[in-house]
């Protein structure tokens, strides 16, 4: 039907599994998703997941403890990361890094935005971001070896055997870099030497025609070279070591077709992540920090066709969760949690324009409230060229094992300490008895058993297909969220040095639209692009800006009232975001591409002291990046691809150290029994 | 209609009080203004010790609000001086430090909307090292210190009511913690954050006739 080129970003109509926990065609889906797919992983050049996310509409990377995404305004903590349906666990005061996920034997990525709770649980609160593996046993061998400034390495090999019964498919990949210093003794973890090495082994057994095992293991190792300088009240200590990082993820299903009408699929899933920095500072002193996060799963999920346009899903399972940390009271002790949850998901299609999904969610917490997530949505198919969604549903974050147990003293940075709020009151107590506490706050007393964070999530889609070679999408979305766990201080010790704790206290919302285009001009032209508003804000702050206890300085000095055309919501969120891509792509195989990504001015830092982010306070300048690669797979099998990022050099140290200067690359791939 | 009645009452009150202001000319007190204290050093940094932390003379800087002017520190057991500086700690004259009748509160408002300092008012006073009349921490008087950048901001919005070592009453606005008036850039290196800080600029209103009222 559709006449266009396999191209760099056009989706055509493919599968996509993440909205719905089921495959179903991207034109049927009731909520808007983003695909990625492998050809844009690998004309872009991408070789680390942040590397394709952050030319993604809508998604913004952030900088602190690794590189996180934000989504529509939210943090990182609020997106779950999936890889093949299964969560990856190990953040770092609430981020994820994501070059930890190597993209060599990525089939796919899905974004699923707005509230997925009602199918993923904790986490999914911003949207859920889930990478598909390759599975497919066509290549038999694939070798790519690219190599690129800063010393930057990279290999992949990726091989695959299949017999009647059995296909397996592997996956390894090695990658080095000596770091790029664009701020020197910078305390940011990418300007340092990495070395990274990723195997992926999956394995497929048909047992019979309607029953197969899967089992899949993914190990990933990660060694960064330290040199750390932390900067306190003006005297900077030094120090350098190295960290190691494992994270292993192993799964293993059972899957049976019992008719054409019933499935299941029992799945198991375990992943452990450990981390250890062991660095030594300048003046001798060891400084050791330990990170073991373990996560069992068992799962549960049915799918049945109740009619012809009816099809439930029901799921259930178990988690088991365990985090030991040197930040904690005892880096020996692993604090547990544990989950129990039960889900379905009814999809109804009343006639041929229609559809509409409702789904709920139930999971049952060990150590926090347990949380309902709810969430219905609705496909309306106007006309053959115009669709329309509208989805609302419920996410949830739980409180982390950070929020309940963090036990941290910075003796490097003044001696302040963050306690987790299910031990804050009863160690601060004792520290009161030996007399080390100065002062005590009201919040103090307020101290409770978090709650998990919540989300209402409202999206609203209009596509629209005017022509076989257009499309348009426009969007508008609001999230409200509510039990906003924040760290406040809660008191200070005798010397003056902070005493920090979490509470439910936050009140926030992001709301924007997002608008897409895509265009195809000719059989090798096409052009595709976006633009996204994001207005954030923090509902408490609002409230008193408007009643006026606010205040910033005019510019003689002298203090005034805060007023809302001053006021610019969260920190790290830019208002305006947009991308242009054009792409070029030939059927004899040569493909090359130009893409500018800008965003606009962000807040950084309260610089005036009054809490409230606003324009009295230091922002981060707005900016467009430009990248560019080419290349050529031949029909032998060979492959080479050059590319440069960052073309204009663009650089800010202090804001966005996961950004060097203007870096190039090359890649050559070869590949056995080519298809073509 | 109402508009123009209300013109009219208003030409009406100020008609009636230029006129009893030139009944009673002693009754005539001049607005009191602002005097703006700038660069006033309190403590500098002298350099960095071998131990790695910065140090100072370790010295206080004394100040009259009724004299506008610096005290020598040789009179610092006397009732000259109002309030005195060392780095972001601030000192009234009575209770620990000082022999005057010294007392302070912050204010959480704007400098020039505190015209009458509320009858309720509590007025501290200095009781070292547990607590000061200004209290003193990150946060928690008159300024934030940020652990990132290491830079001091002085909190919008605060005035500090002063008691003066004389008994009578003022009002102060700290601006600046930065020579210059200017805070650094957050970029600013490490030695210029230490040797530009501590200098004082702020604005104050003294009133001499012992009311409370600005």
């Amino acid at each position: 039907m559709r006449v266009l080129n396999d191209t760099i970003q056009w989706q055509g109509d493919s599968v996509v599994v993440t909205a719905t926990r089921s495959e179903r065609k991207l034109s049927n889906l009731t909520v808007p998703v983003t695909i990625i797919n492998a050809k844009a992983i690998q004309q872009t050049g991408s070789i680390r997941l942040t590397d394709i996310l952050k030319e993604q509409p809508g998604l913004t990377m952030t900088s602190g403890f690794g590189a996180g995404v934000q989504l529509q305004g939210l943090n990182p903590d609020y997106t779950i990361i999936l890889i093949n349906g299964e969560p990856l666990v190990g953040r770092t005061a609430g981020v994820l890094d994501l070059n930890r996920v190597a993209l060599g034997n990525v089939k796919k990525i899905e974004i699923v935005k707005g509230p997925s709770s009602s199918l993923y649980g904790s986490e999914a609160m911003a949207g859920v971001i889930n990478i598909i593996t390759d599975q497919s046993t066509q290549v038999p061998i694939q070798v790519s070896a690219r190599y690129g400034t800063y010393q930057t390495k990279d290999m992949s090999v990726d091989h695959a055997l299949n017999s009647k019964h059995l296909f397996y498919q592997g996956f390894y990949n090695y990658y080095n870099t000596d770091g790029f210093s664009i701020r020197p003794n910078s305390s940011s973890r990418v300007t340092t030497p990495i070395t990274r090495y990723t195997t992926n082994q999956q394995f497929k057994y048909l047992l019979n025609e309607s029953t197969n095992i899967l089992l899949g293991v993914r190990y990933t190792n990660e060694q960064i070279q330290n040199d750390i300088s932390v900067s306190n009240g003006g005297v900077t200590i030094h120090s350098n070591g190295t960290e190691n990082m494992h994270d292993y993820n192993v799964t293993a299903s059972l899957n049976h077709r019992f008719s054409n009408s019933l499935k299941t699929s029992f799945r198991s899933y375990l992943t452990q992540y450990d981390s250890k920095q062991d660095l030594l500072t300048l003046s001798g002193q060891p400084y050791i920090d330990l990170l073991n996060h373990l996560f069992q799963r068992i799962e549960n999920q049915t799918d049945w066709i109740v009619q012809k346009n009816i099809t439930a899903i029901f799921g259930a399972g178990s988690v088991m969760e365990g985090v030991k940390s040197s930040r904690y009271d005892s880096e020996q002790l692993r604090k547990t949690n544990s989950i129990h949850y039960a889900f379905t998901q009814w999809e109804w299609l009343p006639n041929a324009k229609t559809t509409l999904i409702g789904g709920a969610r139930f999971d049952e917490n060990a150590t926090f409230a347990s949380a309902f997530s709810p969430k219905l949505s609705l496909l309306y198919k106007i006309n053959a060229n115009h669709k329309l969604k509208l989805s609302i549903g419920q996410g949830f974050k739980a409180p982390d094992f950070r929020q309940l147990y963090l036990d941290f003293t910075n003796a490097a940075a003044g001696g302040y300490s963050v306690f987790g709020s299910a031990q804050a009151q009863q160690v601060i107590n004792e520290l009161n008895g030996i007399g080390q506490i100065g002062v005590l706050y009201d919040n103090f007393y307020q101290l409770k058993k978090l709650q998990p964070e919540y989300s209402t999530g409202i999206h609203i889609a209009w596509d629209i297909e005017p022509n076989a070679t257009t499309f348009l999408s426009l969007q508008l979305f609001r999230n409200d969220i509510k039990n906003l766990i924040e760290v406040q201080q809660v008191g200070a010790y005798t010397t003056g040095a902070q005493i920090f704790s979490y509470l439910n206290i936050g009140r926030a919302f992001t709301t924007g639209a997002e608008f897409e285009f895509k265009k195809q001009i000719n059989n090798q032209f096409s052009i595709n692009g976006g633009y996204q508003l994001v207005i954030t804000g923090d509902k408490d702050q609002i409230a008193q800006i408007k009643a006026g206890t606010v205040y910033t300085r005019d510019a003689s000095g002298n203090s005034r009232r805060l007023t809302m055309s001053d006021y610019v919501g969260l920190p790290n969120n830019s208002r305006h975001k947009a991308q242009l891509k054009f792409n070029y792509i030939t059927k004899n195989g040569l493909f090359a591409n130009l893409r500018f990504l800008y965003r606009s001015k962000w807040a950084v830092n309260n610089t005036n002291g009054n809490q409230v982010f606003d324009n009295g306070d230091s922002f981060a300048n707005g900016y467009v990046s430009i990248h560019s690669s080419f290349g050529k797979n031949f029909n032998n099998g060979w492959g080479f691809q050059l590319g440069c990022d960052n073309i204009s050099n663009y650089i800010d140290a202090s804001n966005l150290p996961n950004l060097p200067g203007r870096t190039f690359f090359i890649t050559m791939k070869y590949q056995l029994n080519h298809k073509k | 209609m109402l508009t123009f009645i209300k013109k009219i009452t208003l030409v009406t009150i100020v008609s009636v009080s230029m006129i009893a202001c030139t009944k009673n000319e002693s009754s005539v007190v001049a607005p009191l203004t602002a005097n703006v204290v700038k660069d006033l050093a309190a403590d500098t940094v002298l350099g960095i010790a071998s131990n790695g932390m910065p140090y100072s003379a370790g010295k206080y800087t004394f100040y009259s609000l009724e004299n506008n002017a610096i005290v020598p520190n040789t009179d610092s057991a006397t009732t000259k001086w109002d309030v005195a500086f060392v780095s972001t700690k601030i000192l009234i004259n009575g209770g620990t430090s000082g022999t005057g009748m010294g007392g302070a509160f912050v204010y959480t408002g704007l400098f020039d909307d505190l015209k009458t300092i509320p009858t309720d008012s509590v007025f501290k006073t200095d009781n070292a090292p547990a607590s000061y009349a200004i209290t003193y921490g990150s946060g928690k008087g008159w300024y934030t210190y940020d652990q990132a950048t290491s830079l001091v901001t002085p909190l919008a919005g605060r005035v500090l009511v002063i008691r003066t070592a004389s008994g009578k009453y003022a009002k102060i606005e700290i601006i600046n913690y930065y020579k210059g008036g200017v805070t650094l850039p957050v970029t600013a290196s490490d030695a210029d954050k230490l040797s530009k800080q501590r200098y004082y600029t702020f604005r104050y209103i003294f009133q001499p006739n012992g009311t409370k009222t600005f």
